[in-house]
């Protein structure tokens, strides 16, 4: 069947990709571009861990085909720390990734890029939202670890860095993490300084989970 | 899954997706793709050709033109969400919008696409319906209009021919005295309705002039109850009129029991919403202000 070649500005940089019509715009970012952190959950439009910023919006990406992104523009997860916003709260991270860090709002980290996503895509309408607008706002997207309580508290983190206010201290414990015993004797995987609430990945689409690594070509 | 293999179309005139439409063998039309997309990925829907109409830039308005409110086949629901016009005047379009699906869908999603899909619980055929609206299709043959009440044949059956687009829909633009309502119960966010119902009410003076009543996921498809609206007409409004006007509404429905409520409820659920959707259309008849800040609580079983 006839390929395609399509242009898209992923991240802020142009990108050419050759596909097939049906090739889903999630599997060209993941297989093709090798852009993992965005991730595949349900394969039925659902759960919104597919959730990228495609022209302003925020959009399922297994829900349309690559060839439909032709000449658009769109940031994944992996995009955010390049953002003018990133650095703008105590670290490189942008606000949101780093609300969810400090926020304790993720668990398994699976849906955090749609959330992230999501986030970003209604701080960009409305930099203030009320907990009912977050709430609203990422009813798309489905966390079965957090309760979500701690997902709208790592938006409106950001909303707090945004509007120039001091956002509200972490609950995590981030500093002096060093190795304690457990009361079995053993240890606490406990690493370099950084509690692994988040699979390993901190928010920003690098490879931790194992669905963060391409599965390898067109064999699904 | 992947979809299997088609052939793409971009055109970018109504007239080169028409003439798509006809002479390809097996074409689908791709607008939002928000069903689309997940069928043809489970193979349920498995087109040799997919003519995406998502670069025809005429068909992407929404707007009063003389004596119609026009919506074009590119018209996303979040589009209609965010209209100032559609709140101002259109109540069942601004209460509907916002229930359909979730953020990212309603992004994508069009008004059209959702009623050529036809799926007896879409929202936007009762809204249609209620309105005494009309859709516009175009052919080779030309253009013809089919009234909302006759579009719906049988679930994901629309009176469509073949080759046939849908270029937009049009419904009699809403006067001072004219307000409407959508209430719908589902279960959860971005459910499809288990029930849901659209209601019009235009005043005249101290009594209802005309009226509109359609119901969705009730029957196999979206369906007008026009005995209900005669009930209405020439009537004073008050409660116990609303309440016969639901009951007849309830009569009319014909839901099946499933795993989220029998048809008893649904039934019931019927009425009830029937009362609050007049409700709430009468109280934004009476009064001026947008369409939005008027009306009772949408309704979540568990509520």
């Amino acid at each position: 069947m006839t390929e395609k070649t399509i242009a898209v500005t992923v991240n802020g940089t142009a990108r050419e990709l050759t596909v097939e019509p049906r090739k889903l715009l999630v599997h060209a970012i993941r297989e093709d571009l090798n852009l993992t952190g965005t991730h595949i959950g349900c394969d039925t439009g659902n759960c919104g861990a597919c959730t990228v910023y495609k022209d302003g919006q925020a959009v399922k990406s297994c829900l349309q085909f690559a060839v439909q992104a032709d000449g658009s523009d769109v940031t994944t997860v992996e995009g955010m720390e390049e953002l003018p916003e990133a650095g703008m709260g105590e670290s490189d991270l942008h606000p949101i990734q780093e609300g969810f860090k400090q926020m304790h709002g993720l668990q398994c980290g699976f849906c955090t890029p749609g959330m992230i996503m999501a986030g970003k895509a209604l701080l960009e309408d409305n930099d203030d939202p009320t907990d009912e607008e977050v709430r609203e706002n990422i009813s798309g997207n489905l966390c079965r670890c957090t309760g979500y309580q701690n997902i709208v508290k790592s938006i409106q983190y950001a909303s707090d860095v945004y509007n120039d206010r001091e956002p509200p201290t972490s609950p995590v414990e981030h500093e002096d993490a060093s190795v304690e015993t457990a009361a079995d004797g053993g240890e606490y995987a406990s690493g370099g300084g950084e509690p692994a609430t988040d699979g390993g990945c901190d928010c920003t689409g690098k490879p931790g989970l194992s669905i963060d690594y391409p599965t390898g070509g067109d064999d699904r | 899954m992947k979809a299997a293999q088609f052939a793409y179309h971009e055109p970018s005139t109504v007239e080169e997706a028409v003439d798509l439409l006809e002479t390809l063998d097996d074409p689908t039309l791709l607008a939002g793709g928000q069903s689309l997309v997940p069928t043809m990925r489970f193979r349920l829907s498995q087109p040799d050709d997919v003519v995406d109409i998502n670069g025809v830039e005429e068909l992407d308005y929404l707007e009063e033109d003389g004596d119609q409110l026009r919506i074009g086949a590119l018209v996303r629901h979040a589009d209609v969400e965010d209209s100032p016009l559609i709140d101002e005047s259109y109540g069942s379009f601004a209460d509907a919008a916002p229930l359909i699906g979730d953020p990212q869908i309603r992004n994508q999603g069009t008004v059209v696409g959702s009623v050529a899909q036809a799926d007896p619980k879409g929202d936007w055929g009762s809204v249609l319906i209620a309105h005494e609206g009309e859709v516009v299709a175009r052919g080779l043959d030309g253009e013809r209009t089919i009234a909302a009440e006759d579009l719906f044949l049988f679930p994901y059956e629309t009176d469509l021919r073949p080759g046939e687009l849908i270029t937009e829909l049009r419904v009699p633009v809403s006067g001072d005295d004219e307000g409407s309502a959508y209430h719908k119960l589902k279960r959860k966010v971005g459910d499809y309705a288990m029930v849901a119902v659209a209601a019009r009410v235009e005043l005249d003076g101290e009594t209802i002039a005309d009226a509109g009543i359609a119901l969705t996921g009730v029957d196999i498809t979206n369906l007008g109850v026009p005995d209900a609206a005669d009930h209405l007409a020439g009537a004073v409004p008050s409660g116990d009129l609303f309440r016969e006007a639901g009951e007849i509404a309830a009569e009319n429905s014909n839901p099946e029991g499933d795993e989220h409520g029998s048809a008893a409820y649904k039934e019931n659920m019927v009425r009830v919403l029937t009362q609050r959707a007049l409700a709430d259309a009468f109280e934004r008849a009476r009064e001026d202000g947008p369409a939005g800040s008027y009306g009772t609580e949408q309704l979540t079983v568990g509520d």
